[in-house]
């Protein structure tokens, strides 16, 4: 391996090499931030927000609390409130009045009525909210000009809680409403049934023949309307080629139509969808 | 999941989790590169020796001392004479020993030592070009062993992603970062023997023309004494 010449500088050059490869794993471990930090945590808190509002479904809270608790900090809150129920009363008067004609046949037209309604009132109450708050918070930063950034950016974050307490209540109020639910399950059932029009639309029927079978599948869905995975056959209508006739179908109608409301998404993420191709 | 594996990314637990091949593939090139920078300081100690021992005999050479004086003192020494000293006592010696059998030629005489200088030459440049061809070999086929690496494990980050269907690049990143140590490790082992190996090679070079060049002069020094 080496020259009989060479021996007496062996150790010397063997040594270096190694401080050479140490040197380098020395700059390797130095001069890279191996560990490096990682945005993508958002991602997923994200995802727990959206199982919030479920949770918070049988919990019902009064929407006053919040306009009560709000309103501490600024004294032009209390006027606000007391002009806004004023037009309350006077949709609720008129669902009584039919309440008390035709109970039966109205009550799923009140329930409907009060919940739009209450979503208003929510609405309007948050924006209040958030109006009241920008006011404060200039109130707040003509005294506190010759504060610290800190105390800017505490603030801030402050604000930013309060904001996040107000859409949770909001979001917790609907569903407590009690048709808020059904409002959701039928805007939830309107789109199902456009995911199933735009995938029987592709459907080539003549692969079914003229017997009418039934076939189920299950797919997952991605905020975009796409499909996250390949459709899985759950039910088949005995046929082959009308499977992969309806599957071929599902493919083709990407994008599936979704709902803009991002709450109600979670609902379809994973679809259990039925055909009858002669329909 | 994701998330706690592209935390951990040290370059200890990138080379742990890479995959058999990538791992063989990092061993090989590390042992390399250390024979490579060991034969590397060897040749510099080495060349840088025989630099100076020229250097040292041509200053005593061409002081114009006598040429028996320098003879005795080279084989007196304990130490077997190297480079410009070993051509130089090859050739005197045969001289001498012709030039004692009294009844050869010139021409002859001077062939015989020309001979014994040209042996000499041979063994001395052997010995500097020793190690060269590992070098070259290092320098020009590292490269490929760290890219064979490389791509080994990009295949099996990409293999991995294909049973996802959501891809996301924190899946592949960190089988990516541990490919590229391969390669890596691959560009530190030939980088620093390509340029040792042409360091080297001009270095030989000229030494073997200062050789050849010594040779020249020494035949017709023997000629005018014979």
């Amino acid at each position: 391996m080496i020259r009989a010449y060479e021996k007496e500088v062996s150790w010397q050059a063997g040594g270096l090499a190694v401080a050479v490869h140490l040197a380098l794993l020395g700059a390797l471990l130095i001069s890279f931030n191996w560990k490096a930090a990682h945005p993508a945590f958002n991602v997923t808190e994200v995802e727990l927000w959206d199982s919030l509002p479920n949770v918070q479904e049988p919990t019902p809270v009064p929407p006053k609390p919040i306009i009560e608790e709000q309103a501490k900090p600024a004294p032009e809150l209390k006027e606000e409130p007391k002009v806004e129920p004023k037009p309350e009363p006077t949709v609720k008067e008129e669902p009584k009045i039919d309440i008390a004609l035709e109970k039966k046949l109205k009550d799923i037209a009140q329930k409907k009525a009060d919940d739009r309604l209450k979503k208003d009132k929510a609405l309007e109450q948050k924006k209040q909210v958030e109006a009241l708050q920008a006011d404060v918070r200039k109130d707040e930063t003509l005294n506190n000009d010759k504060l610290l950034k800190e105390s800017k950016t505490k603030e801030a974050i402050k604000k930013m809680q309060q904001e996040a307490l107000v859409d949770e209540r909001a979001a917790g109020d609907q569903p407590t409403l009690s048709a808020g639910a059904m409002a959701n399950a039928g805007v939830v059932d309107e789109f199902r049934n456009k995911i199933q029009a735009k995938i029987r639309g592709n459907v080539n029927k003549t692969l079914c023949g003229n017997a009418n079978p039934e076939l189920k599948f299950d797919i997952g869905l991605l905020a975009s309307g796409e499909l996250s995975g390949a459709p899985k056959l759950v039910k088949s209508s005995g046929s082959a080629a009308c499977d992969e006739a309806v599957e071929r179908a599902i493919m083709a109608s990407q994008p599936l139509p979704l709902p803009s409301d991002a709450s109600l998404f979670s609902q379809f993420r994973n679809l259990k969808l039925k055909f009858r191709p002669n329909d | 999941m994701t998330v706690s594996v592209a935390n951990d990314m040290s370059i200890f637990s990138l080379v742990a989790g890479a995959s058999l091949p990538v791992q063989l593939v990092l061993v090989v090139l590390i042992i390399t590169s250390l024979f490579s920078w060991w034969y590397i300081f060897i040749k510099l100690a080495t060349i840088k020796r025989a630099e100076t021992n020229a250097e040292d005999f041509e200053n005593a050479f061409w002081t114009g001392g006598d040429l028996n004086k320098l003879y005795e003192g080279l084989t007196a020494a304990r130490r077997k004479p190297q480079g410009m000293a070993s051509i130089f006592e090859a050739g005197f010696k045969e001289y001498a020993r012709h030039k004692q059998q009294s009844r050869m030629e010139v021409s002859d005489v001077m062939e015989g030592a020309r001979r014994a200088m040209r042996a000499a030459y041979n063994r001395e440049l052997d010995d500097l070009d020793a190690h060269l061809p590992f070098l070259a070999s290092v320098g020009s086929v590292s490269p490929y062993i760290g890219l064979f690496g490389t791509v080994w494990g990009i295949m099996n980050a990409f293999r991995g992603l294909s049973n996802v269907a959501q891809a996301t690049l924190s899946q592949v990143a960190p089988g990516i970062a541990e490919a590229l140590v391969a390669t890596a490790i691959g560009l530190f082992a030939a980088i620093p023997a390509v340029i040792a190996y042409n360091r080297f090679a001009s270095s030989v070079d000229r030494l073997s023309v200062r050789y050849e060049s010594f040779m020249e002069e020494f035949t017709n020094i023997l000629q005018r004494k014979s």
